[in-house]
């Protein structure tokens, strides 16, 4: 058993230190598992940093308050009775001046211009209410100031800032014939408010003539467990009728489709140039066992067996595969990991994330490499085992 | 045997290394047939879109309304062809997941200003004016869920909500819309603004979009400025593009997809190039014998040049050719599914020609190195070797 070890110790050393004879046909096939592993992890850090940004945005103690059946922000619509009852609802917390902490918000659309492309794009511009920015986890004013009650004031987030034009602290934006002052830019901790423009509910409704009218009610609740006293409150009232969600339940639905559709994508393509890298593979680690035939036959022939002939091939095939797969994650890391990026979100306006690898993901990119080198290198493998010795030594 | 059987013989010589390369072939160009066109679907609404057709939305965003009132005034300005509008309903039937592209329409111009692209039967297009509480369903959606001529079917929004309270609108289809191209998009359905508007607990008056047509595409500036201006500095300004760039802006909107897909096309292909170009050389340097047998029977250097980029030529073309086909294949089945977000994946003419280009390129570039060897080989080193 031992000597059987040695043998294929003996066997992978002799093909390890061989790959260099084949450097180029080696180099290409590393380079091909690179790039799979490189189209696979893109896609799948962009499906993790969208992910990452909408579903760190919610709490779980905070309520959202949307009209039934309306699934995001921008088709909702909460009257002002609606939010006067809410108000006096079960579960909600109460600031230390007895107030309920909620905060009613108007969520319209707005252009932008996209610094990069010069293209319009729509930007999300939310009125909230008093508490509106204390109802949010960590949000700080990084620069200028919170906007002043009553004017036509706005603090944008810092991801919006930076993805488009025209937002520098002190200037005016328009939107169209309402024109308006930044005077301040917000951290939100890299979660979706990052990529939004805030104002004073009561003079973007009036600004925008939609009076009496919000889309959503935030309340802080006394409690996780609060959200179904508030549930079964709004289902049992006639006049209310609305969904009540957790605002992380509601983040975690608004994040799923977008990341869905990114992984859909990523993974097929991956699998089908997979499948190219295999070819591949195949085609160096039988160029290999074909050179080595000789050396190959001439081992069987003093003795070893076809199992060393066999693990040596793969151990090969592997390594170039493992190779592939590390080069491919740095590749990725490199160039992509911090890509800021945005696209249309669930509330039909955009989006802006970073695209983000994880350990995990990683792994999966390493994990499709070495089925690659697994897949590629079996077949030779198995030829280099069952070698007839006589052919093997005449060959060339 | 002429040069033709040489250069199979010897692309067929190491028949598993032949097949291989043929499946990595294929499979390069089978993501290319489908990226392309799934790119060919996302822009399909910008290339489908006519020149003398204009949209005109609220400056601020065109999810913002204006007034209805805009409509009379801007069928007045000189150059418009014909004017119509039409509102965003939210729609979706019985369960918000089952989302459907409704709007409420302006009956009488509608399909006027669409005549290129919706043909909707005379009979059924009276029914439907008519009627005001009646819809014209696409003929992609009809199918979708069965539906028939006289059928009533709820309409759910998840934005609008009747003065009655509920969310529900009832209606009656009256017609179905057939698209007069392949690429027209008929996963829609259109009902009447009148009584939308009159049922309706908020927004009264006011209407999403207007999609005007121009008396000729050279007035499209001149009408664009004579509407913006018109509005300016009144409380819902308008901005008025042409079809074309409307749709192109808002494409954008999704992220760069263009480069997505020629990253990842890219990147295939450069894999199969290095794989390709490789084996072609390995294969050349087994047979630097043989060309060297070859020259001494009198095969002039060209001519050897010729047989080595014709295997690579034919190789690209063995493996791209059924990759091209196995795309159309994969377009086919899919189109139903993904009928919402891509409506014209297809794999067009015009891509297998391009496909068709990449091929004999990726034959040329994998096989010019060895081939240049091959060429200039002299005959002594070439039998002296091996």
């Amino acid at each position: 058993m031992r000597s059987l070890w040695l043998q294929v110790a003996a066997v992978t050393a002799i093909n390890l230190k061989s790959i260099a004879q084949r450097r180029w046909l080696s180099l290409s096939t590393v380079i091909a598992i690179a790039l799979v592993v490189i189209v696979l992890l893109a896609f799948l850090a962009m499906a993790n940093g969208f992910q990452r940004t909408i579903a760190g945005s919610g709490a779980d103690d905070i309520a959202i308050v949307l009209r039934a059946g309306s699934q995001a922000e921008i088709n909702s619509t909460v009257s002002r009775d609606q939010v006067r009852l809410i108000e006096d609802g079960p579960g909600i917390a109460r600031g230390s001046d007895g107030k309920p902490m909620i905060s009613p918000e108007l969520y319209l659309v707005v252009d932008g211009i996209k610094r990069t492309t010069k293209t319009k794009a729509n930007l999300p511009l939310r009125g909230i209410g008093e508490q509106g920015s204390a109802l949010r986890k960590d949000i700080t004013i990084t620069s200028g100031r919170m906007f002043s009650r009553g004017s036509n004031e706005v603090v944008v987030g810092k991801a919006l800032q930076r993805q488009f034009e025209g937002f520098d602290l002190g200037s005016t934006v328009s939107f169209g014939a309402t024109r308006w002052t930044v005077v301040g830019v917000f951290d939100a901790g890299g979660s979706v408010f990052e990529s939004e423009i805030w104002a004073d509910l009561n003079v973007v409704q009036s600004l925008f003539n939609r009076n009496n009218i919000v889309q959503t009610v935030r309340a802080r609740l006394t409690g996780p467990a609060a959200l179904n006293e508030l549930k079964s409150y709004s289902d049992n009232d006639p006049r209310l009728k609305l969904d009540v969600k957790s605002e992380a339940a509601y983040f975690a639905e608004q994040a799923s489709q977008t990341s869905d559709l990114i992984q859909k994508l990523g993974w097929p393509l991956a699998i089908a140039m997979a499948l190219g890298a295999v070819a591949g593979a195949l085609n160096t680690m039988y160029s290999s066992v074909a050179a080595r035939a000789t050396e190959i036959a001439t081992l069987r022939a003093i003795g070893f067996g076809g199992f060393p002939a066999f693990v040596g091939t793969l151990a090969e095939s592997l390594l170039l595969a493992v190779i592939g797969g590390l080069l491919g994650a740095a590749a990725t890391y490199l160039i992509f990991d911090g890509v800021t990026a945005s696209t249309l979100g669930g509330n039909f306006t955009q989006v802006v994330f970073d695209f983000k690898l994880s350990p995990w993901l990683i792994a999966e990119g390493v994990v499709l490499a070495l089925i690659v080198g697994l897949i590629g290198g079996l077949f030779p493998a198995l030829r280099a085992a069952r070698l007839p010795i006589v052919e093997g030594l005449y060959a060339n | 045997m002429n040069d033709f059987d040489l250069v199979r013989k010897n692309l067929f010589r190491r028949k598993l290394r032949a097949v291989l390369m043929i499946v990595s072939i294929l499979i390069a160009f089978m993501i290319f047939g489908v990226l392309a066109g799934f790119y060919r679907a996302f822009t399909a609404g910008e290339d489908a879109a006519a020149a003398d057709r204009m949209i005109t939305v609220n400056k601020i965003n065109f999810t913002q309304p204006m007034p209805i009132a805009y409509f009379t005034r801007v069928r007045a300005v000189e150059g418009v062809r014909q004017v119509t509008f039409a509102n965003w309903f939210g729609g979706y039937y019985q369960d918000p997941k089952n989302f459907i592209m409704a709007l409420a329409i302006e009956p009488n111009t509608y399909f006027d200003v669409y005549r290129s692209e919706f043909e909707v039967p005379p009979d059924q297009l009276q029914a439907f004016t008519r009627d005001r509480g009646s819809a014209v369903v696409g003929e992609s959606l009809a199918q979708k869920w069965g539906w028939k001529i006289g059928d009533r079917i709820p309409l759910n929004s998840n934005i609008f909500s009747q003065k009655s309270g509920g969310h529900t609108w009832d209606l009656t289809i009256a017609g179905i819309v057939k698209g007069k191209a392949d690429h027209v998009d008929t996963n829609f359905l259109l009902f009447q603004y009148p009584y939308f508007d009159e049922t309706r607990s908020f927004g009264k008056d006011t209407i999403g979009w207007m999609i005007l047509q121009t008396t000729s595409p050279e007035n499209n500036d001149r009408v664009a400025k004579a509407i913006d201006a018109m509005f300016a500095n009144s409380t819902a300004e308008t901005s008025t593009d042409t079809e074309k760039a409307f749709g192109k802006a808002f494409a954008a909107q999704f992220g760069n997809i263009a480069l997505i897909v020629l990253l990842v096309a890219g990147a295939a292909f450069v894999t199969i190039l290095m794989i390709v170009g490789n084996t072609m050389a390995l294969s050349i340097r087994e047979r630097t014998r043989e060309i060297g047998v070859l020259k001494t029977l009198g095969f002039s250097g060209p001519r050897i040049l010729g047989m080595v980029l014709g295997e690579s030529v034919l190789l690209a073309l063995l493996g791209g050719i059924p990759g091209l086909a196995v795309a159309a294949l994969i377009a086919m089945a899919l189109r139903t599914s993904l009928a919402n977000i891509a409506p014209a994946f297809a794999v067009s003419p015009t891509i297998i020609l391009q496909g068709l280009v990449l091929m004999i390129a990726l034959g040329l570039i994998t096989g010019i190195i060895p081939a240049l060897n091959a060429m200039r080989l002299r005959i002594a080193t070439a039998l002296g070797r091996g």
